[in-house]
Formats: C-alpha cells, structure tokens, sequence
C-alpha cells in the first residue's frame, strides 16, 4: 500500500495551467523529497493533497482512499508557510487549542510530546509572536505531529534554519518515520539538507512529474568525476579536455574530469605536461547538481 | 515490517465540541469582542443621551428621540418602512455592528493561515459552518445584552419614562437574541463567500446587517408582513407589540435562514478552492 498514489491531476487558476496530468507514487514510511523551480507546482499538488483546493481532473487516493476520506484526513499534518497560531497567545495554548480541534484525548500529554519530540519544551511559555523563525519552524512541525498523524505534508520546513537547526529537523524526520510509522512528504529549494533526509524523491516542472526515484537510484545514476587544483587551471582543462569527455570548472576553481579515469592517471598525465596538482579527489554529483542537470536537459 | 493502520475520525460531537471549544476560547481571548461589547452599551446611551441635551451656544434644548426608552430597544410596530431615524434606531443596530465583529473574527481565520490546518484534518467542512455561526450568534447575542444594559442604564439617567407591557417587551427581546443566530449564519456564509478578500467581507456585512434590500423592498411593498421571511424582517417584527407568535416566527425564520446558510456555505467550502 501506497501512502500517496496519485493519477493525471491537473488544475489550472484561471488561465494559468499549475498541473498538467501530474502522478505520483509515496511508499509509505518514505521520507518523500519534492522539488521544482518556483511555480513548478509544488504548493498547488500539496494543497490538492491537503484538500485545500480541487483538481480539475485526475485521483488522489491516501492510503488506498479518497483523499476526501474524513477518516484518513483525521490522521494528517500538515505545515504550509505559518501553522495558523494566535500569535498573542503562548505556545503551550496554541498547541493546546490545536488539540482540541483534533479532538484528541489526554491533550496535555500529547502536546508535551510533540513539543519535546521538536525539542521546544522550554519554548512552551514564550508568546508564539516572541518566537524566532527557526522556533517558530519547529513549532509548526509540533502542530502537525499533534493527532499522531501517519502523513505529514512539509512546505518548505527547513527554510530559515540555522546549521543546528537543520540537524535537529533532520532527527525529527528521521525519528518520525522510523518510529511513529509516519510518512513525510517534503518541498524544499534546500536541496543539500534534503538529500540528507530524503528516501524518495519527485521532480516536478511545469505541472508534470519528470522523474520519480529512490535515494539508491540517484545515487547510482549520479556521476563519479575527478576534481582537481592546479596553479595552471587553464592550461590544465585544455590539456584535460583533449584527452577526456568532459572537463569542467566549478565555483570553488576546480577543474572537475567527468569521465572513466583514475586520479592516478591524471596526476601522471598532467606531470607529464609539466603541470603539478596541489589536490586532487574523486566526488559524486550531489542532488543539487543532479537536478540542475535535469532542468538543463529539458531546456 | 508489517504496520497495522488504524484510520478513525473523532465523533461528530467531539469534532464540534473541540471545534466550538477553540472558537470560544479565540473569542474570550480577543480584545476586539470586548471592545463591540462596549460599542453596544454605548450606542443606546447615546441615543438616549444625547437628545434633550442644552446647546450651550444656543441654549436650546434638543429634541428627545424617545420619551420612553424601550423605543430605543424596539420599535412599538412592526416598521419595516423606515421615514425617520428615531424607527430604525434600535437593537436592529447590533447586528450592524455584530456583523462587522463576526466579519473580522472569521477573517482572520483566513488571513493566520488558521484554516489550513483545520480543513486539512477536518474534511468536514459543515462542522466549520456551524462552529462559526454558533460563536458568532452567541456574541452577538451578548452584544444584545449589553444594548440591553446600556438602554436601561442612560435612559434612568435621563429619566425616560419606563413603562411597557412586559411580556411584549421579553418577547421582543428573546425574538432579537433567536435572530442573532440567522444573523451570524449569513455573516459566517458572507466570509466563507468573501474569504480571500477581507475588506469586501466586511463591507458585505455591514451592507446586508443595515437591512437596506428590505427597508427598499418595504418601499415598494409596504408594511408588508410577507418582509418577515426574511431576517431584517423578522428582526423588525421583533417588536413592543410582540406576543409568543413573534417569537415562533424569529425562531423558524432564524433557524430556516441557518439551515439554508450553512448548506450554501458547505456547499461552496467542499467545491472552491479554500486556500
């Protein structure tokens, strides 16, 4: 069973066509990473997932259901921009109010919970108005963890995040799917912090999913290279770019090699030519990289 | 690894329970429903107040609006044609006001983002319509009470003449509280309709609770009692004449009023966009 299946789902706003015949598959427990350029139609397909707003045509089935299903909506979070608190009130009352809305039983243990499982015990006095972006981020993911829900839908969680920050979301997910059995669905531009999480990933452009892959695929379908330093970088990446596919420079100055070759090879080669290397290492192509790639292919 | 999903929703009771309960604690909480609490005591003090007062410029005195003060409260017949202001000047006035109140309280909803995270885990939108329109109608009705106290209050200070059929004069007064909740389903119903635009919502309020379509119906109609269909009118028919009829008509023209504005307003919630 799949915790999101979704089929041909279009919307379009006025004239504007947001989604056209968009599917996508969201194993449950996965930590599902959604990415695409602004306006892709990353918002709209949560919104559409959250009932927020109407397709025009197409399915959304949540756990084999309706997406429409009171039952299956009752065990969902949600965080899209602002949680919705009162901002003149304290935290702890807005997660109390919360609670309530959810009709949950014993409502002050839960809501301790949740504020401990986000590491914002101590915030629970502060006026939610007096919270800083990174509290107010975190007490948005406590919202939506409230009603023990089985699909948490992100939008753009790890905006304004300082590093420490980061890694503490970064726990939070990965605790919330390996021990609260709950699936995440994330949109980020953070696309570093997200390949740290993420177990699936969507990438969206122009209303349609262009691939769908698990970590494992790409991480097999990224590119190994060969990046270097040299004092003579351009006399190195013409000499390179000679004998080798491709031959790159990145924005930290490094010559990058993206072709079957050894650093050893290399280093031998350029010697040869009278040019010595102060470093040199084989890398990965991150998510990052991948996905701009992707874009590029489709332009 | 095998995980056993349990999907269950809370009962209709619970979900409106919780959902009045977060309504009612936002209204306590809200310095705004205490300010239009006070609006409503000062609007008969003022009516009352002012007239007969002495210009001291001129040394003449004022004309009273009222010589009695449960005028300011109702009207002694059901007016529905308006040819001065001292026929329209009474309770009516509060579901002026009230509107403009429930407009901002609901709107905020919409402005905080606060319905995001409800209608994502309530699909059911019908428990919102009736939420609202009963927290609304409730502060509204209090809004009521305090005309009432202010009514009272101004006119033993300006020594009004308080006599008055009593059971006419309760009978009035349950009529306009039962009309507080058709009131707050058509300003419920207005913010769902207006709900990405605040301004318009209020403005809508302020237009329909001003009873105009009516008072110009009535224009043409006369003092027609077929006006008591609807809520002006009802509101109007509310009056010092007013006997247990009065009131069986408030009840079922304010409850067939709530019952058509929360359909509607669900209707429109589970087919538009909400956000």
């Amino acid at each position: 069973m799949n915790a999101i299946e979704i089929k041909g789902l279009t919307k379009s706003y006025k004239e504007k066509q947001a989604l056209c015949g968009l599917d996508m598959t969201v194993p449950m427990g996965a930590i599902y990473g959604l990415i695409g350029e602004n306006g892709s139609g990353k918002s709209t397909t949560e919104k559409l997932i959250c009932g927020l707003i109407h397709a025009n045509s197409g399915s959304i089935k949540l756990f084999d259901r309706p997406h429409t299903d009171a039952d299956v909506r009752a065990k969902m979070g949600v965080l899209i921009e602002a949680p919705g608190c009162f901002p003149n009130d304290t935290v702890w009352n807005n997660m109390l109010l919360q609670a309530a809305n959810l009709g949950i039983k014993n409502a002050e243990t839960e809501v301790r919970k949740a504020l401990k499982l986000v590491r914002m015990e101590g915030a629970a006095g502060n006026k939610y108005k007096n919270c800083s972006l990174g509290m107010k981020q975190r007490i948005g993911i406590a919202f939506a963890l409230l009603g023990d829900p089985k699909l948490l839908i992100l939008d753009e969680p790890i905006n304004g995040l300082d590093v420490d920050g980061m890694r503490i979301m970064r726990e939070i997910l990965t605790d919330i799917t390996k021990n609260r059995n709950c699936t995440v669905v994330i949109s980020s531009h953070v696309l570093g912090e997200l390949e740290k999480v993420a177990t699936h990933y969507g990438i969206v452009r122009g209303g349609k999913m262009i691939r769908e892959m698990t970590a494992a695929e790409l991480d097999a379908s990224c590119r190994t290279y060969v990046a270097l330093q040299t004092r003579e970088r351009n006399r190195a990446k013409a000499l390179l770019s000679c004998k080798y596919f491709r031959v790159e420079e990145d924005e930290s100055e490094y010559l990058r090699v993206y072709d079957s070759v050894t650093p050893e090879e290399i280093v031998s080669y350029l010697y040869e030519n009278g040019i010595l290397i102060s470093e040199i290492k084989t890398a990965k192509i991150g998510l990052e990289e991948y996905y701009i790639d992707l874009m590029k292919e489709g332009r | 690894m095998t995980h056993e999903l349990k999907f269950e929703s809370p009962s209709f009771g619970k979900r409106l329970k919780g959902m009045l309960g977060v309504d009612f604690y936002r209204l306590f909480h809200t310095p705004m429903y205490y300010i239009f609490l006070a609006i409503a005591a000062l609007i008969p003090a003022l009516i009352l107040g002012t007239g007969g007062m002495t210009n001291p410029q001129t040394g003449e005195v004022g004309a009273m609006l009222y010589t009695n003060v449960w005028n300011a409260v109702a009207a002694d017949t059901p007016l529905y044609v308006v040819s001065q202001i001292g026929e329209y000047a009474n309770m009516n006035m509060v579901f002026i006001f009230g509107g403009i109140m429930v407009s901002i309280f609901i709107g905020n909803d919409y402005r905080s983002g606060y319905v995001k995270q409800l209608f994502t885990t309530h699909a059911l939108k019908q428990d919102y319509m009736m939420s609202k329109t009963l927290v609304s109608a409730f502060s509204m009705a209090c809004m009521c009470v305090t005309y009432l106290i202010g009514s009272v209050a101004a006119g033993a200070l300006v020594g009004l003449d308080f006599s008055v059929n009593v059971g006419s004069l309760v009978c009035a007064v349950i009529g306009k509280l039962i009309m507080s909740l058709g009131w707050a389903s058509l300003y419920t119903f207005l913010n769902v309709i207006f709900r990405k635009f605040f301004g318009v919502s209020i403005a809508s309020s302020f237009f329909f609770g001003t009873g105009i379509l009516i008072i110009g119906a009535a224009a043409i109609l006369g003092n027609s009692s077929i006006l008591n269909i609807f809520l002006y009118g009802s509101s109007v028919y509310a009056c010092l004449s007013s006997n247990i009829l009065t009131v069986l008509v408030c009840l079922v023209c304010s409850a067939a009023w709530t019952v058509i504005y929360t359909v509607a307003g669900t209707r429109v919630l589970n087919t538009c966009d909400v956000y």
